[in-house]
């Protein structure tokens, strides 16, 4: 029996644990949303989740503000297990004050970063808050500002994630900004700067919140999130599965899984999937999950910049990043979108040693002024540097174009690439046949009886002399052609031969990527 | 309302004062607008609302990802098609590229020719 001291402390625990009621409990549910502590529960371990911080309480008297209580200060933070591995967490309580921040719920969630980064642990951030407590003024933002200053200090040391459950608005969407991977779920999570109605009031535009900055408005146009799910369970279930593919922390590897596919499996189907006429596309998510153990890909910014193809796969239950090109779509060319999107995948994997497979098809970079003035200069170089910088173990595969500063961009051997392989069919040039027979042979075929002709010989010429693997090869900047059907068993083989890589740089602060 | 042109004949610049009769404010050069005919070239998606993203614009369009050339069309006004089916193959980068439909639906108008070079963001098909 609970003698009358326990007995007060677990009323009031309990009253704290129910947020802010049972009214604004229900109408979270009516909205489809869960409660802070429901997506906890669901995120974690079976009863393996441990509060923090039950007790804070907001020190605000500005307003009436001394009146009110909120408990918990409208977050529930603390520590749990994910498939038995440990992570922190903070969700905002949207039933609590709207979710609202102030100083003492930025006190909690920065307390949750710095245990995370303490004990080298993941660290994920749910949001669901109206933004700062307008009350509280400058403590409020001092709150954000420390949670992003956490987020900057623990980037590349520990997985961070963030969730975005409902609105995440103004100054608090640069927390998840700075974080590796966004989830946001459709129809209820939104991300902007500034909101509706403020855009309609500053310049006329009329814009829903869900257009605005929903969850494929961010997937698929600003490429500001990494992940649309349709509802929360389909997104705690897939931040679980997540984090399989992710070490604890920087001096860790990803986990191992027992690998239950065949290591040499062959992939016959790979033998026919490029076409005889190098104009026509093939479906590289086909050649991704014909190489993967049990054919499973976790796909990274699905939506974004379709010409580029990135993810997770595991051979030999190993994580591996994968980076192809992807001839369905804008004929796989490197764009600014697609520079981007690899080039912080890249880092990803490299701040938490995950070995990265290129597969590449890569007829060039886009051409036009829109490209150009764009800065593809500027982002296309991000590719380069990530690429170089990586020192994690590199293996690329040439399915079939791999042409000019493409060829370079797209983790060549003269980028550090560990082992180089192609496929028979691959074309290593300058540029395509045509284009070179053209500006070689100019003189030549103008003077020819028949310029047609003598064009079409031109370009045989070229094509029959440089458009092969064997230059590139015979020169060592690719390590071997093999058949297709024998790409699982070396690429497996030559992630094994890497395990021990090491990699020593030169000291310095830290390198000046091209933002 | 009147409006002012500087006419230039054999080098001798004129200023010359026009006055509209009828009250209309229609500006001269534009004729009245007249249906284009299929084989028009590909006329630019219609100026949308500046600041509108393009996703949202874009909401029973197809339009093209890059510049190219049109190689050729696969469905007609009328079609129904499933999503993924290919509408319209261009050719860009030396790569047929096609373009396929994001969803189900019944093809309203097509914008394009077969030969038409397209640039990106240019209407190809449009959906009911």
């Amino acid at each position: 029996m609970a003698n009358a001291k326990q007995e007060e402390m677990l009323e009031k625990k309990a009253k704290l644990r129910q947020g802010g009621g049972e009214k604004a409990i229900a109408r979270q549910h009516s909205l489809g949303k869960y409660t802070a502590r429901e997506r906890l529960e669901k995120l974690f371990d079976k009863d393996s989740f441990v509060e923090t911080g039950l007790f804070v309480k907001h020190r605000c008297t500005n307003f009436g503000m001394d009146k009110k209580e909120a408990a918990g200060d409208g977050v529930v933070t603390g520590y749990g297990t994910v498939n038995g591995r440990l992570v922190y967490a903070s969700a905002q309580d949207f039933t609590v004050i709207g979710g609202s921040l102030g100083e003492m719920q930025a006190m909690k969630i920065a307390n949750a970063q710095e245990a995370a980064l303490k004990v080298g642990c993941p660290m994920i951030s749910i949001n669901d808050s109206g933004g700062a407590r307008i009350q509280e003024g400058v403590d409020a933002l001092a709150g954000y500002g420390r949670i992003f200053y956490n987020n900057t200090m623990a980037s590349g040391v520990i997985p961070q994630i963030s969730v975005i459950m409902g609105p995440c608005a103004g100054g608090a969407v640069y927390s998840p900004a700075i974080t590796d991977f966004i989830f946001m779920v459709k129809g209820t999570g939104e991300m902007f700067i500034t909101g509706p109605q403020v855009i309609k009031a500053v310049t006329g535009e009329e814009v829903s919140a869900e257009d605005l900055g929903g969850a494929m408005a961010h997937n698929q146009v600003s490429g500001c999130a990494h992940f649309a799910c349709e509802n929360e369970d389909a997104c705690l279930e897939e931040i679980r599965e997540l984090l399989s593919y992710l070490p604890q922390n920087n001096n860790e590897l990803a986990p191992g899984y027992e690998c239950t596919d065949d290591l040499n499996r062959e992939n016959t189907v790979l033998d026919t999937i490029v076409p005889e006429n190098p104009n026509k596309a093939y479906d590289m998510y086909s050649v991704i999950s014909e190489i993967a153990d049990n054919g499973e890909f976790f796909e990274y910014q699905k939506y974004f910049a379709p010409n580029i193809v990135t993810g997770f796969i595991r051979l030999n239950g190993q994580s591996i990043g994968v980076i192809a090109s992807q001839p369905k779509a804008m004929a796989g060319c490197l764009d600014i979108n697609s520079s981007d999107k690899a080039s912080r995948f890249i880092r990803t994997c490299d701040a938490f040693n995950i070995p990265l497979l290129t597969l590449e098809d890569v007829p060039g970079f886009l051409p036009g002024s829109s490209q150009e003035h764009g800065g593809i200069i500027r982002h296309g170089a991000k590719m380069l540097f990530a690429y170089s910088e990586a020192s994690v173990p590199k293996v690329t595969l040439i399915t079939r174009k791999a042409y000019g500063g493409a060829y370079i961009g797209m983790c060549s051997k003269h980028l550090g690439a560990d082992f180089v392989y192609a496929w028979p069919n691959t074309e290593i040039a300058v540029m395509g046949a045509e284009g070179a027979a053209n500006i070689i042979f100019a003189k030549d075929i103008k003077a020819a009886e028949d310029p047609a002709a003598r064009r079409q010989e031109k370009i045989k010429e070229y094509q029959d002399t440089m458009m092969n693997p064997y230059i590139a090869a015979s020169r060592g900047y690719v390590d071997d052609v093999i058949m297709p059907h024998e790409s699982r068993k070396y690429l497996i083989s030559a992630f094994e031969s890497l395990k021990g890589k090491r990699v020593d740089k030169p000291l310095k602060k830290h390198g000046n990527i091209p933002l | 309302m009147t409006r002012k042109f500087n006419i230039i004949v054999d080098g001798v610049a004129h200023e010359v004062e026009v006055e509209e009769l009828g009250g209309s404010a229609a500006p001269v050069s534009a004729p009245a607008a007249v249906q284009r005919p299929a084989a028009a070239p590909a006329p630019k998606a219609a100026p949308k609302k500046p600041a509108a993203p393009k996703a949202a614009a874009a909401a029973g369009d197809v339009t093209a990802p890059l510049q190219g050339t049109v190689l050729s069309i696969e469905v007609k006004p009328g079609d129904s098609v499933k999503a993924g089916q290919t509408l319209v193959v261009i050719e860009a980068m030396k790569m047929e590229n096609e373009i396929v439909a994001p969803a189900d639906g019944v093809v309203k108008s097509v914008s394009v020719n077969k030969g038409d070079n397209v640039s990106a963001g240019d209407l190809l098909v449009s959906f009911n």
